[in-house]
């Protein structure tokens, strides 16, 4: 087994283990924390698939994932702006079941 | 199994259980902790995986402002358990064989891929064979501001959006103080003098240095706002409503000197966003390193702008 | 394999027994302060000689300055977090009874 494919299997296993907390978890911040590791996931399984042709990774697919860090910080940051804001209007920190406000 | 495969299987194998540490659903604020750590080894993966760009971008963004953005979040709900929500046991259910199916197709397709032999042609080869006519020596700069400015320049505006969306989610009213040590706390002081001015050094560094070596706009903006991140803390600046006019020029100026500069090319015949020398390429990262640092740290304090604090 | 590489190598190793100390200090002790006591200590000098290993091994004084940055850059950190740390748990009254679970160590 290569480097490269230790990497894709660990991103796929952390990939599972975010689909598996976004389910899980009530509060909206854990569910933020697996879809973090997800996106981190899906990262370095580009960049280590990239690598496989030339030895180094890809810088085009560098980029695409430097700018994906960013995109999703920025993502993160509006969604705890918004978690913020209904804890602030309606002290729930979770997500309804159906989108029905079963307070 | 040779120290290199065993080094990339224990990172590997710690990724694994990290994140498997986060989903677990223990106390919540140790749960964010250990995110950070996850972030922190992915940056280590990236450094293995030849990555050093991303390595730094990782420790710096994806660990470090996502990690301090997530415990300020934690502090603001007051630490709140979420309550059960409607029908949970279906949920449950639900979740194992979900995450089995999307794990394993995420692994047959990377394993496919890995198995593929990259088109010589791709963007990647082009990009490292007309890399030297830049005057560049890093081919991730390289293809960040020149080959394909117009990704750069839209990220840029996607952070814009992003501010003005957390600005309409201000909570009405003056904004708290963010402050939890005070500057005259012994040995806060020392740290701000010798850090701060640290950050700005790094920050300036990783500009320069990311023409050639790893290193950019990105890193470089991350760590001056850790900075502000350390100010705020700190209670040296303090989070206002309004945006002055030196914080909406801050934000700005990113943007706005890409468009220039990449607009005025079609005055010179050459094509739109293509970029005239090097000197552009420090002009726009330098404009770039501002407006990432200003929206990050604003970001972080929830805020509008930022006014001097108290002594 | 020469002098100077073997002295590095012997270094880092060293300073990965003290982190290693350190981590165990962490998990095991009873108390904030007691952890903060052996994270601090051992890391810092882990660190110390980890830097000097590889400082040894590269051979250049440029690296080595920047590697010296580093600890001093780690150090400070520790310093003032640790401190930060303590005087919280001083004020939580966490002293002397041991860390609840889940307590910031």
């Amino acid at each position: 087994m290569s480097s490269l494919a230790v990497y894709v299997v660990a991103a796929a296993a952390v990939f599972g283990v975010g689909v598996y907390g976004l389910i899980v978890a009530d509060h909206v911040l854990r569910k933020l924390l697996a879809l973090n590791m997800m996106g981190s996931a899906v990262f370095v399984l580009m960049v280590a698939v990239s690598g496989s042709a030339q030895g180094r990774p890809d810088p085009v697919a560098q980029a695409l994932v430097l700018t994906g860090i960013v995109i999703a910080v920025a993502a993160t940051a509006f969604a705890l702006a918004l978690l913020v804001r209904i804890h602030h209007d309606t002290g729930r920190v979770t997500l309804s079941e159906r989108g029905d406000d079963d307070d | 199994m040779t120290p290199e495969l065993l080094v990339d299987v224990i990172l590997a194998v710690g990724l694994v259980a990290l994140s498997l540490r986060v989903v677990s659903g223990g106390e919540l604020f140790r749960d964010i902790v250990v995110f950070i750590v996850f972030g922190l080894v992915v940056a280590l993966s990236w450094a293995r995986l030849g990555s050093p760009d991303l390595a730094l971008a990782e420790a710096a963004i994806g660990a470090g402002v996502t990690g301090a953005l997530m415990l300020m979040a934690y502090r603001r709900l007051a630490s709140r358990s979420g309550g059960a929500s409607g029908d949970r046991s279906r949920r449950l259910r639900l979740a194992a064989p979900v995450a089995v199916l999307a794990g394993t197709a995420v692994a047959i397709i990377g394993l496919a891929a890995l198995g593929i032999d990259g088109a010589s042609d791709s963007g990647g080869a082009a990009a490292l064979a007309a890399l030297p006519a830049t005057g560049l020596g890093n081919p991730v700069t390289g293809v960040l501001l020149m080959f394909r400015g117009l990704d750069t320049l839209l990220e840029l505006v996607v952070l814009l959006v992003v501010l003005l969306g957390a600005w309409a989610m201000m909570i009405p009213g003056p904004p708290p103080a963010l402050h939890l040590v005070s500057r005259d706390t012994p040995l806060v002081a020392a740290l701000l003098t010798i850090a701060a001015p640290l950050c700005v050094l790094v920050a300036v560094h990783l500009l320069v240095v990311g023409a050639d070596e790893p290193g950019g706009a990105f890193q470089a903006g991350a760590v001056l706002a850790a900075g502000g991140v350390l100010l705020v803390l700190t209670g040296v600046l303090r989070p206002s409503r309004e945006a002055g006019p030196v914080i909406r020029l801050a934000v700005l100026v990113g943007p706005a000197a890409f468009v220039v500069v990449g607009v005025s090319a079609m005055a010179f015949g050459r094509p739109v966003m293509e970029l005239p020398g090097l000197w552009a390429v420090y002009l726009i990262e330098t404009a770039m390193m501002i407006s990432i640092a200003v929206t990050l740290s604003l970001l972080f304090g929830r805020s509008g702008g930022f006014r001097r604090g108290g002594p | 394999m020469s002098l100077s590489e073997s002295i590095g190598l012997a270094l880092v190793g060293l300073g990965c027994v003290f982190y290693l100390a350190g981590t165990v200090g962490l998990l095991r002790f009873p108390d904030v302060f007691s952890r903060l006591h052996a994270l601090t200590k051992a890391d810092n000098l882990g660190l110390l000689l980890v830097c000097t290993g590889l400082a040894v091994l590269e051979a250049s004084w440029r690296v080595a300055l920047l590697l010296a940055s580093i600890w001093l850059l780690g150090l400070l950190a520790a310093t003032v977090s640790a401190y930060l740390i303590a005087r919280h748990a001083h004020h939580a009254g966490a002293a002397g009874r041991p860390a609840a679970e889940g307590e910031r160590p």
